[in-house]
């Protein structure tokens, strides 16, 4: 009833969004097998002058895979404007534009949003960019798009940091969520893993064995590296608050336990989280910072729990298995993800915030472990060794639509940034 | 350490040696009294003078040799504690029976060579999350300096470590590789103060 309400909700919004093409029902109240509804979208190739040679893919090559990335679209493409193939795949509207090449060397690029069956231009944007800022530029068009036709922000001008293995040693990347343009981040030759995203997006705060100890990093791009917390021996596993950027992570004591301490990044200053003899570890927010997910072994097994964010009110989440680990909180609120091992595999799954309603969403494809949402709540990245070697994967919150956006040596535990604050 | 100081006395002795014949050669020779102003003399200084220089050399040697012999010792002692690691059943951190045999000899010679400073670093295997294998690796690093420190050795001499899954032993993915990453390894280093 929930998902019924939401829908009509999103129609509503679609429609004060767009009056311009009220008509459009592009929301089939179907909530059964898939939490998904895509709406097709016809893709056509830009008009351009053969003298531009584009990097990797042309235009409306990057907004086809932007669309059936997002959880959203369907992609149509076709060779040009086709009203019998966009009628017959019910794509109500169409994207394509024009790609010229300036004296400067710069390339301008106009983006359209057109109805298929009357060819109204509902929506049109203009880029001069180089030409190797030509993938962000149309990653904003179709976030955009997102905006105009649903009323919500996009994703495609996110990014991920992720952790690659480089001549023997992990070091933190980062890339825009399709895998391309990646960048790496750490170059010492000590192990960096765990990263997590700054508030703002300003940097990255990770795990890094320069004393030889797990102890945590801050980095801004293109900036210098410093250390965090080194009052402490051992930290670990970072988690951001959404709302004010202080850290929450795990700290090792003397008695070898791991508890769960606060901290501010610019004073060094931090307390302990949680008074408990277990071991707690693996923080996340929820999306407003009101409550904190944690995994603790206080009943012998690893498993999830929820605190308030003033460290009382202590509830377990997860009771099925053995194993449940990393629990990360959807940004629409309603879901939590994890890591469980069964039988030495690991897999993914999601469940509501009482630990019920349990849906498997991967198997029997090696180990699937790491999951961390979208800053829209549809999509969930993740590493796998399905391929042999970890990579790293997107699919859609209800499991479908795996796609991989990593490739070469070893690449694993992605987190995903928060929105960009681009124009609109 | 009845070795060492054998073989230090074994030392002195063969400097005093050395020492006692470099002086008593110019006493011994009567040829630089009876001619003093022949050109013998300076050949007769010459000789004093090599002798002098050998005799320095062999005590320096000795004393190297000394210390290399000691530091062929101490090393021995440390290649013998890091090839040795203390494996561990899956997902536990409490000290099998083995684990307990070999950690009471580390033991003992930690508590008889107080210069060594160990490092306890904690391992798992691959499975898992990259967060809980880092708890386990400090509940095991834990549990082998604390076997430790009850033995005797001063805690202030033992740090413990986690790397969780980071570095493996082994590479593979099937039960013989896992259990010999699930261990904690011994890093040793000498105090420079003595």
């Amino acid at each position: 009833m929930m998902k019924k309400m939401k829908l009509f909700f999103c129609a509503m919004t679609l429609m004060l969004a767009a009056p311009t093409f009220a008509a459009i029902d592009t929301i089939a109240v179907d909530v059964g097998i898939s939490v998904f509804q895509t709406m097709p979208i016809g893709i056509v190739p830009f008009e351009e002058p053969e003298t531009i040679k584009w990097a990797n893919e042309a235009p409306h090559q990057i907004l086809a895979r932007d669309a059936n990335l997002s959880g959203r679209f369907e992609a149509v493409p076709s060779e040009k404007f086709d009203l019998v193939l966009f009628s017959k795949k019910r794509a109500r509207q169409y994207v394509t534009g024009q790609a010229t090449k300036l004296s400067n060397g710069k390339i301008k690029l106009d983006c359209y949003l057109y109805a298929a069956e009357t060819k109204d231009l509902l929506f049109g944007e203009s880029y001069t960019v180089k030409s190797q800022e030509v993938r962000q530029a149309i990653h904003m068009f179709f976030d955009n798009v997102v905006y105009r036709l649903f009323g919500e922000r996009g994703v495609a001008s996110t990014k991920l940091a992720y952790v690659s293995v480089i001549n023997g040693v992990k070091q933190v990347m980062i890339a825009d969520y399709d895998g391309f343009s990646r960048r790496q981040i750490t170059r010492d030759s000590t192990t960096s893993t765990m990263p997590v995203w700054q508030k703002g997006n300003k940097g990255l705060v990770y795990v890094g064995y320069r004393k030889h100890r797990p102890n945590l990093y801050a980095i801004s791009f293109g900036g210098k590296e410093t250390s965090l917390f080194s009052q402490f021996k051992q930290a670990y596993g970072p988690a951001v608050n959404p709302k004010t950027g202080e850290l929450i992570f795990s700290v090792i004591d003397n008695a070898g336990h791991s508890e769960l301490y606060r901290g501010d990044m610019k004073t060094g200053s931090a307390q302990k989280f949680l008074h408990l003899p277990s071991n707690q570890l693996s923080p996340s927010w929820s999306p407003f910072a009101s409550e904190v997910l944690f995994t603790s072994d206080r009943g012998g097994s690893p498993q999830v729990y929820a605190v308030g964010r003033d460290g009382t009110d202590v509830r377990r989440i997860t009771f099925m298995g053995h194993y449940n680990e990393r629990a990360s909180w959807s940004p629409e609120g309603d879901r939590i993800v994890y890591t469980s091992m069964d039988d030495g595999k690991m897999n993914i799954y999601t469940c509501a915030l009482d630990g019920t309603d349990i849906i498997q969403l991967t198997s029997n494809a090696g180990n699937n472990e790491h999951p961390t949402w979208s800053p829209d709540g549809k999509l969930i990245a993740f590493s796998s060794d399905r391929g042999g070697s970890y990579q790293i994967y997107i699919m859609r919150k209800d499991g479908s639509g795996v796609t991989r956006i990593t490739n070469g040596n070893e690449n694993k535990s992605p987190t995903w940034s928060w929105f960009f604050d681009g124009k609109k | 350490m009845a070795k060492i100081i054998k073989l230090a006395l074994l030392g002195t002795a063969v400097a005093l040696f050395a020492w006692g014949c470099s002086k008593e050669k110019p006493e011994t020779d009567p040829a630089p009294k009876t001619a003093p102003e022949t050109p013998a003399d300076t050949t007769l200084n010459l000789d004093a003078l090599v002798a002098d220089t050998l005799s320095a050399d062999s005590l320096a040697r000795l004393e190297a040799e000394r210390l290399e012999a000691d530091r062929a010792r101490l090393e021995e002692m440390i290649n013998r504690i890091m090839l040795e690691d203390v494996y561990f059943d899956y997902d536990r951190s409490d000290l099998t029976e083995n684990a307990k045999r070999l950690l009471a000899q580390v033991a003992e010679i930690l508590v008889n060579e107080t210069r060594f400073i160990v490092t306890v670093e904690g391992h798992t295997d691959e499975r898992g999350t990259e967060d809980y294998n880092i708890s386990l690796g400090a509940r095991r690093s834990t549990a082998v300096r604390d076997f430790l420190i009850a033995y005797g050795v001063d805690g202030n001499r033992l740090m413990s470590v986690s790397y969780g899954e980071e570095r493996p032993k082994v590479q593979g993915s099937d039960e013989n590789a896992f259990a010999k990453n699930r261990r904690a390894h011994f890093r040793v280093s000498i105090a420079n103060n003595e």
